[in-house]
């Protein structure tokens, strides 16, 4: 008897029961994917580095007498477990370009390698190992080909010194450790004959070799300062330092984890929203079955056995679909990197099982009404006569408002339990796009510039201009380039000042501890004009500032003394001031102008900055901008807000990141508008063949029906900008903590919050409801009826 | 002078690609301020008579003049026009929007006639005067599941008559109700009836088409007999006018 009535009940309510069936794929969809990619993320860069085989200490030499001296200090140090050596060839980006000549973007400094000598795992594509790189060809690691639209059969040409090779561009390449958008370094790995070539140069072999070596350590403290032995000195980092390089690529994926949860919350509640307003439908034949005698335990078999047989059928194809779908949110992030788990499959299938399992947890609970439903439910329309709750909240006659409104209006007023879901399923989606878009403004906003150093008008990559640099012999000789340059800019019209702001790494020694750190001192531009966000700014040779992520590592404050070893002598220096940088990830000392700093520990030369002195407006800065890229024949000159955006190298992932959001969420609202409404529509099945008989035509039915879902839609939207303003601050300050960005003034931009994304939604959530509603163009007035 | 004229009115469903002719070339006419009932064995195409010819339903052959023009030409929105402005229903089941009250319910079609224009203050005292006349005035501010059967089915009429309309439609006004009820709603509609209002509704009950002026008798698609009453004026006629219809019944095979 069961599965004749389950074969009618199929049937007759064709439509409510695929609506049911949807949601519930969708349920284990959401639920699959999500879940494997929760796991994946929580592995995340551990994963990753693990299966990369990195260690616990990088240390990258470059220039003269940067090989030969690692191996010698490292097999003496007692702290080393073990080591990884490998070789490679530094340069710049002016020594790759096109087949065509146009030069190619490799941002910093680009490392080439030999396959056969690389020692770090390095995996392709489909997260597979490389190990072979054929001669003539070449692999590239990080963004470098879709940053330069190159693709895989395309040429390069590499000209190291007088050696020049055009090579065949044979792969990407995951690389743990300069993939990261933070390192941004580009390895390119090359046959060993063809690298053997460039070693062949001369001047290639006396300066421009380096290594790269992997440490296995319990002892991090003591390698750091081990390695300070080591000349030529260019990168040291623990693997924590390493992790930190992909914090970005992680808030991109806790995103999508976090979606994941939303998602998963999203599909149940509308799945039992869906089971409660279908077992509300049938309360008819629920009295019905009552008034025969059927007992309780019997009627809600009857509808287990439907919901299982729809669990079954929804967990399969949730199952198959978790797949790809999984793959697609996690792409964006995965791209960089080696995301995954060791189970495989075996997550999405446990999910699925999982899901359906509860499905009919859920059904199970919810026919628990079949209790409360008497046969009287059968006559008197589900109203059994002993509670009346009072529906109506507006009054027609009390307002001068159309009918299609009122009626869209009162209607959620009425029931707003009913349009709970639709409501919470489009908040929590909003909120995060939102969220998003408050980061990624925040982001390409001039506010983070004090967190790169100070404001200028112009900044300028040169990145061979600062090797060349770093030969001068003192800071006097940068200060004369700097003048130099900015004289040459003045030529042009362009009166303006040039500074730079250098980085050293020393070593600093505490009461407990030593350790070597990365510091900063600015030619041109005095110590006092950095922000201090506690304390003064350093006033003499022997005060210097710290940041939090120094305070916390070297366990020193505001008041505290740190010898720093200059080379040239010792300065016991007490700290003044505590200031917040992105730099180095926070792990940075700011000297005074006046502390004896040598060329020779100079680790990095950042951007030159320009100052206008004439008080330009922005538009002639644009204009000279591109005048001092013709002179100057450099590309990268940037105004403060692309400057933020370059050294924030994340955005493009955050922002491809916003739009995959935007269009999961776009697909939620469409999915989410389009099975409510046709629930709906079949609840009011009745109410609208009624209103045509009285005379309504089927562009008011329809008006009434889009209106009820944009005014949802319009106040979800209107609580989500309202929301994500404190939400941003209050979940995104801790992760630009993270990177050294303790105190941020978020950029929020009203236009895009308040009237750009809810008008999205809302377009979408009208343009959806309406084209469903279109359906009750097939409702008739003689439907009245057929009414039961 | 006729409200309405149906010729040669024909409607076929197919089931299962069976042809099932309901209607089968009905003739009849309706004479302005007339009411005029319906009856016929069950199958016999009563409510599908009542849905062609009130616009609700497509007719498959024929002519339907509702006031001169053929409504079975007319388009899907012009016909929503007609049933809105020129038209009012009732039903058996007394259909009503959950989300509002009674009084909403009844002023709804006026504030959503192009016709009307009235303020809705205008329209309201007008909605409250058709309660104030069939004597349910203290429900208005009620739900729909706060009142009786036989209150919201004259809360039903009150909704018909609001756009005061040339002919009420009826479909078994009082096959939901109790006696005492029907009585009550029949009454209501006799009087609309007596103040001009063209009534045409289907019924079983002979007590409800003896306050009629006419009976149409349907059998299988067809008009098998038309029996002309005098105008219901008091309830001392009933028994008479009650005992003539039953005797025609009868003789028309009921």
């Amino acid at each position: 008897m069961y599965l004749t009535i389950l074969k009618k009940d199929l049937k007759r309510k064709k439509t409510m029961n695929i609506v049911l069936l949807m949601f519930m794929i969708l349920a284990v969809m959401f639920v699959a994917s999500g879940l494997n990619n929760v796991v994946a993320v929580m592995n995340g860069t551990d994963y990753y580095l693990d299966k990369a085989e990195i260690g616990d200490y990088v240390v990258i030499t470059m220039g003269d007498n940067s090989t030969g001296y690692a191996d010698d200090i490292l097999d003496k140090a007692d702290c080393v477990k073990s080591y990884k050596l490998e070789g490679c060839i530094f340069g710049s980006q002016d020594n790759v370009t096109k087949a065509d000549g146009t030069s190619l973007e490799t941002k910093n400094t680009s490392l080439f390698h030999s396959i056969s000598d690389v020692k770090l795992k390095l995996f392709d594509e489909s997260n597979q190992p490389v190990t072979e790189v054929k001669r003539g060809e070449v692999k590239i690691a990080g963004k470098c080909m879709e940053n330069n639209g190159l693709k895989i059969g395309d040429f390069i040409r590499i000209k190291l010194g007088d050696t020049e090779l055009e090579l065949k561009i044979a792969g990407k390449v995951k690389d743990a450790f300069m993939g990261s958008d933070f390192m941004g370094n580009t390895r390119f790995l090359l046959n060993q004959a063809d690298y053997n070539t460039f070693l062949s140069d001369e001047t290639i072999f006396a300066h421009y070799r380096g290594e790269v070596v992997y440490i296995e350590t319990d002892d991090t403290a003591a390698v750091k300062a081990v390695i300070s032995d080591i000349p030529a000195l260019a990168f040291d980092g623990a693997r924590t330092t390493l992790e930190m390089c992909y914090v970005m690529e992680m808030i991109a994926a806790f995103i999508i984890l976090v979606l994941s949860v939303c998602l998963i919350i999203v599909s149940f509640v509308v799945l039992r929203f869906s089971i409660n307003f279908t077992i509300s439908e049938e309360y008819r034949e629920i009295g019905v079955m009552k008034a025969i005698g059927i007992k309780n335990h019997k009627i809600r078999g009857l509808y287990i056995v439907k919901y299982l047989l729809m669990a079954t059928v929804s967990g399969i194809i949730g199952f198959f679909a978790s797949i790809p779908f999984g793959n697609m949110l996690i792409m964006s992030v995965s791209e960089n990197m080696v995301l995954g788990n060791n189970a495989g499959f075996l997550i999405n299938l446990l999910s699925a099982v999982g899901t359906a399992i509860i499905i009919l947890l859920f059904a199970y609970s919810c026919t628990s009404k079949v209790k409360k439903l008497t046969p009287i439910d059968a006559i008197r329309s589900g109203q059994t006569g002993e509670r009346f709750t009072r529906k109506s909240f507006l009054r027609l006659e009390k307002t001068n408002a159309k009918p299609a409104f009122f009626m869209a209006l009162n209607d959620i007023l009425s029931a707003p339990k009913r349009f709970m879901t639709v409501i919470v399923s489009f908040f929590i989606c909003m909120l995060f796009v939102l969220m998003l878009v408050n980061t990624v403004a925040t982001m390409k906003s001039p506010n983070l510039i004090t967190t790169f150093g100070t404001e200028s008008d112009l900044y300028i990559t040169d990145v061979d201009g600062a090797m060349e640099l770093m030969n001068v012999s003192d800071k006097n000789g940068v200060a004369d380039e700097m003048n130099k340059l900015a004289d040459k800019i003045t030529d042009e019209s362009m009166p303006c000042d040039v500074s730079v702001d250098i980085q050293y790494k020393y070593r600093v020694v505490t009461s407990e501890n030593e350790f070597s750190i990365t510091c900063a001192q600015s030619v041109n531009i005095p110590v006092g004009k950095y922000d201090y966000f506690e304390g003064t700014a350093p006033q003499s040779r022997n005060e210097i500032a710290i940041t939090p992520q120094i305070s916390e590592m070297m366990n020193i404050k505001i008041g505290d003394t740190v010898t720093i070893d200059f080379g040239t002598e010792k300065t016991e220096c007490i700290v003044t001031a505590y200031f917040q940088t992105m730099n180095q990830l926070g792990e940075l000392i700011r000297l005074h102008d006046d502390a004896p700093t040598n060329m020779s520990y100079v680790s990095a030369i950042r951007q030159y900055q320009v100052d206008f002195t004439d008080d330009p407006s922005e538009t002639e800065i644009e204009s000279r901008k591109e005048k001092i890229k013709e002179l100057l024949g450099i590309e990268d000159v940037m105004n403060a807000t692309e400057y933020c955006i370059d050294c924030v190298s994340v955005v493009p992932t955050m922002e491809a990141v916003q739009y995959l959001l935007l269009a999961i969420t776009i697909t939620v609202v469409i999915l989410v508008t389009v099975l409510v409404e046709r629930s709906f529509i079949s609840d009011e099945y009745s109410q609208i063949a009624l209103l045509k008989a009285i005379g309504f035509r089927n562009s008011e039915i329809i008006k009434w029906h889009s209106l009820r879902f944009g005014i949802v839609a319009f106040s979800a939207s209107v609580l989500a900008a309202a929301a994500s303003i404190p939400m941003t601050k209050l979940c995104i300050t801790p992760i630009f903590g993270m990177m050294g960005a303790t105190k941020i003034e978020f950029h929020i931009d009203p236009l895009q919050i308040f009237l750009i994304y809810p008008a999205i939604i809302f377009a979408v959530t009208i343009i959806s409801a309406f084209l469903t509603s279109l359906c009750t163009k097939k409702i008739k007035s003689s439907d009245t009826a057929n009414i039961e | 002078m006729n409200i309405l004229e149906v010729n040669d009115l024909c409607k076929t469903y197919i089931v299962n690609k069976r042809q099932n002719n309901v209607l089968k070339n009905v003739n009849f006419s309706i004479a302005e301020g007339e009411m005029v009932a319906v009856m016929g064995p069950s199958g016999s195409g009563k409510s599908t008579l009542l849905y062609a010819v009130s616009g609700m339903d497509t007719v498959t052959a024929g002519e339907v003049s509702f006031c001169g023009k053929n409504i079975a030409k007319m388009k899907e929105m012009e016909l929503a026009d007609l049933r809105l402005d020129e038209m009012g229903f009732i039903f058996q089941q007394m259909y009503m929007l959950k989300n509002l009250t009674v009084l909403d319910n009844i002023i709804l079609p006026a504030c959503q006639s192009k016709k009307n224009n009235e303020t809705r203050k205008e329209t309201v005292a007008r909605g409250e005067a058709l309660m104030r006349k069939l004597g349910i005035i203290e429900i208005a501010d009620n739900d729909i599941n706060e009142v009786s059967g036989g209150q919201l089915q004259r809360a039903c009429i009150c909704r018909s008559m609001i756009n005061n309309p040339k002919m009420l439609f009826a479909d078994e006004p009082t096959g939901a109700l109790n006696r005492t009820s029907s009585d009550e709603v029949m009454e209501e509609l006799a009087k609309l009836n007596a103040d001009g209002t063209t009534i045409m509704l289907v019924t079983h009950d002979v007590k409800v088409a003896a306050r009629c002026t006419k009976v149409l008798y349907i059998v299988d698609g067809n008009i098998k007999g038309e029996y002309n009453l005098s105008r219901y004026e008091s309830a001392s006629q009933m028994r008479e006018r009650e005992r003539a219809l039953n005797n025609w019944l009868m003789e028309m095979g009921w």
